[in-house]
């Protein structure tokens, strides 16, 4: 496990037992993670291993044993300090795109000129321009996603919690969204925890890869992963450190999902 | 948006079409009153009760009445919807209340709550009082039952979304829980709409001395059955008025809503 | 609506008997005047006496009477329409503004219609509950027709099915839960409808015994009558209840 200075989030020994009309199902076992400032953590698992039930906790939506510390304070419920952006957009359907991104900011009662100032800046970065007063229905998943993002960054988090943000989408839309994503995070260097299941995705967009083991969830291996993003995705999906360390991880995946005896790792 | 000529008179033929039906049934109405094939007595024709209803319109009766019914029914709605959401809200939001809550709800959910309008007249005589307080009975459960679905309904993730973007929980009903809940609750709003006419009419009809339901009685009693009949199309008249503008209402504040698009198209019924 | 649960629900439980002591206690505080709010207890005994002298059975029996039989009526007819509405578009286009314009209508309001027509006795009150339950069932049956997916007819069409066939062995059947349903919600219509109009023309039933017993103050007659309806509306939609879910539960809903 890596040696992480002053983490920006601390997961300690977190476990979670739904109760269930067999007894009490354990989600999360004594679960260990430390993330630091700026990182980009993939926590990839085989379906059902609690990955996304760790980044709820996290985000502090569910109560759970154990300790989540972020700066080193226990957290004590959703705050504005995580933002995050779920598979199915959680869009406000009653609200429009520009109302959508400015929700925190209402919330925080931030004034007139800043929001728009904030929203214009937003629309722009997600390549909105146009859409500022069309309800998310009329909206396709990779412009609602986008909205999504948007939403979270007006609030600006220090952390963003992604749980798998890209699932709903067509294979093209998914790639022009990482590239996206990878773009938002090396200018804002915000620290990021992704939950996936695309283990390729997980590779090209994080410096560390979490493995989760089956149901109920540890984090059993944890890959570094030190490629040069600078590069093109076509140049770097095809190169061969690449697919070492996706090799690598998706073998560790697989026998994860072998052990929970599924079939359900997606080898792309 | 420019509103296109061809688009109003294609509208306006469409609404035609779909009225001819009453016409037809006009004129057989007209038909069998002047055949004799139908005695007089029990059913005037057409031209009469057009008349009468032309009389009493410009003699202020039906105006009169008609306002008195009117305004307890608003009332009634008002303040029904406003605890209904009230209480259908809480329901959802606290397991505890919606236990002790669901048997009284359920109770009344089984009583006809005209049957409570000689309740209403024993405590509080033969005023406004009575019907309001009938119409707020009745239109407090659909209002009760629509809003906790919606409510309950809410995904969760727009909760979350919700409170990760900063929502207090204090916020939370207004921001996000009501707002999601608006397609049922304006479903619940329709439905009380309706019971609150029939509530007003009907206490009218049993305990009151003014109002449409009064008025429509007492020309029964006396035997006036062509402004009996006029009386009786306006209130259906006016019941109906009251659903479209309701339905316009709704389709504008629910835009956003996915079906909202689909709804539009099935305008009829 | 009533939760059903195995262990004895203390929770519901506790709020109605709640009630009824607040009721008891507060009545014979005299913190209301007895013509307002009667003791539960004096009502109870009214309610036994009434059941003894006969007077409540032949008040239920006729209401009940007259409520189905304007319900067996108004559905039949009502179902009938909303099929046929739905199969033919003539039907549709010649029964449609006469649902319009009825279904937001206060029905009641036509009861001196039916009185003039068929006089104070059961007949005129049997035809307005038909008048009132037609709409609902119309609507709900012609929706439910309208909405049998069209993936069913497919499959029932490549597997050599004929229209006529089609509507009686895929539409019909995939319409019984959605119709029934619309069903439940006639029964309390045919009860509202039934109880008032005796309330406002007499001629006998619970609604006339109800608004004799106001006329002459007579309170716990008034409120014995009041519960009986209650329980009566209670049970007949338990029944029914359990009926679907006995016979209809295939369906999704």
């Amino acid at each position: 496990m890596l040696n992480i200075v002053r983490p920006k989030i601390e997961i300690r020994r977190v476990s979670k037992a739904y109760a269930s009309d067999h007894g009490p199902v354990l989600a999360l076992r004594d679960t260990d993670l430390a993330v630091g400032e700026g990182e980009f953590v993939s926590i990839v698992g085989p379906s059902g291993c609690g990955k996304s039930t760790l980044l709820y906790i996290v985000g502090g939506f569910l109560d759970a044993d154990g300790d989540v510390i972020i700066d080193e304070k226990a957290i004590m419920g959703p705050g504005t300090d995580r933002g995050i952006v779920f598979q199915e957009y959680a869009l406000f359907p009653w609200l429009t795109v520009e109302d959508n991104i400015g929700y925190g900011l209402d919330r925080q009662h931030v004034s007139a000129t800043d929001r728009k100032k904030i929203i214009d800046r937003l629309i722009g970065v997600i390549g909105l321009t146009g859409f500022e007063k069309r309800y998310p229905r009329e909206l396709s998943g990779g412009m609602k996603q986008r909205v999504a993002i948007a939403r979270t960054l007006a609030c600006d988090p220090a952390i963003l919690l992604l749980d798998e943000p890209f699932g709903a989408l067509d294979a093209q839309t998914r790639e022009i969204m990482q590239d996206e994503l990878l773009r938002i995070w090396l200018e804002t260097q915000k620290t990021v925890l992704l939950v996936t299941h695309d283990v390729t995705e997980a590779v090209y967009l994080s410096n560390r890869i979490c493995i989760m083991s089956a149901r109920p969830g540890q984090i059993i291996e944890q890959f570094t992963v030190d490629l040069d993003r600078t590069r093109p995705r076509e140049e770097l999906v095809l190169s061969p450190d690449f697919n070492t360390i996706r090799n690598k991880v998706w073998l560790s995946v697989r026998r994860q999902a072998l052990a929970a005896g599924q079939q359900n790792v997606d080898p792309s | 948006m420019l509103i296109r000529p061809e688009a109003v008179s294609a509208g306006a033929a469409r609404l035609i079409g779909r009225m001819s039906p009453l016409v037809l049934f006009i004129a057989l109405w007209y038909g069998a009153c002047s055949s004799g094939l139908v005695n007089s007595e029990f059913l005037p024709t057409p031209t009469k009760v057009a008349a009468a209803l032309a009389d009493l319109v410009s003699g202020g009766e039906i105006a009169r009445n008609l306002f008195v019914t009117l305004f307890r029914a608003a009332v009634g709605l008002a303040l029904g919807s406003i605890c209904g959401i009230w209480i259908g809200l809480m329901m959802a939001r606290s397991e505890r209340f919606k236990a002790y809550v669901t048997p009284i709800v359920g109770g009344t959910y089984s009583l006809p709550k005209s049957a409570l309008i000689p309740l209403f007249a024993l405590w509080f005589g033969i005023g406004n009082v009575t019907a309001i307080a009938a119409v707020f009975l009745a239109c407090l459960l659909p209002m009760i039952v629509n809003t906790y679905h919606g409510v309950v309904t809410t995904p969760k993730v727009l909760v979350w979304s919700a409170q990760a973007l900063g929502t207090t929980d204090r916020e939370l009903p207004s921001q996000v829980l009501l707002r999601s809940a608006m397609p049922d609750i304006f479903t619940g709003l329709r439905i009380a709409l309706g019971f609150s006419f029939v509530l007003a009419i009907s206490t009218e009809m049993i305990a009151s001395t003014s109002g449409i339901g009064k008025l429509i009685f007492l020309y029964g009693e006396n035997g006036t059955y062509d402004y009996m009949f006029a009386a009786i199309a306006c209130i259906v008249a006016v019941a109906f008025v009251a659903d479209r503008v309701t339905l316009l209402g709704m389709h504008r504040l629910l835009r956003w809503h996915e079906s909202a698009a689909a709804d539009y198209e099935r305008r009829r019924l | 609506m009533p939760q059903k649960s195995v262990l004895i629900p203390w929770r519901p439980v506790t709020s109605v008997v709640l009630l009824l002591l607040v009721w008891e206690l507060a009545a014979r505080a005299k913190l209301t005047p007895p013509l307002f709010l009667p003791p539960f207890s004096v009502v109870a005994d009214q309610l036994c006496r009434s059941i003894a002298d006969g007077s409540l059975t032949n008040d239920l029996a006729l209401s009940l009477a007259r409520a189905f039989g304007g319900l067996l009526v108004g559905t039949a007819t009502g179902v009938a329409c909303g099929l046929v509405m739905s199969r033919s578009r003539f039907a549709e286009w010649l029964i449609d503004p006469f649902v319009a314009l009825g279904f937001p209508a206060p029905k009641i309001a036509f009861l001196p219609i039916f009185i003039l027509w068929f006089g104070i006795g059961s007949s005129s009150k049997i035809l307005l509950v038909a008048f009132a339950c037609i709409f609902p069932v119309v609507i709900g049956t012609y929706n439910a027709a309208r909405s049998v997916g069209r993936l069913f007819v497919w499959s029932a069409l490549s597997l050599g099915s004929n229209r006529r066939s089609i509507f009686f062995h895929v539409i019909l059947p995939a319409c019984y839960p959605r119709i029934f349903t619309t069903f439940r919600i006639a029964v309390p219509v045919a009860l509202i409808t039934t109880f008032t109009a005796e309330m406002v023309a007499g001629g006998g039933g619970m609604g006339a015994t109800l608004i004799y017993s106001q006329r002459f103050f007579e309170s716990p007659t008034v409120f014995a009558y009041i519960v009986v309806m209650m329980c009566v509306g209670l049970v007949l939609d338990s029944a029914l209840l359990s009926f679907q879910r006995r016979f209809l539960g295939w369906a999704e809903n």
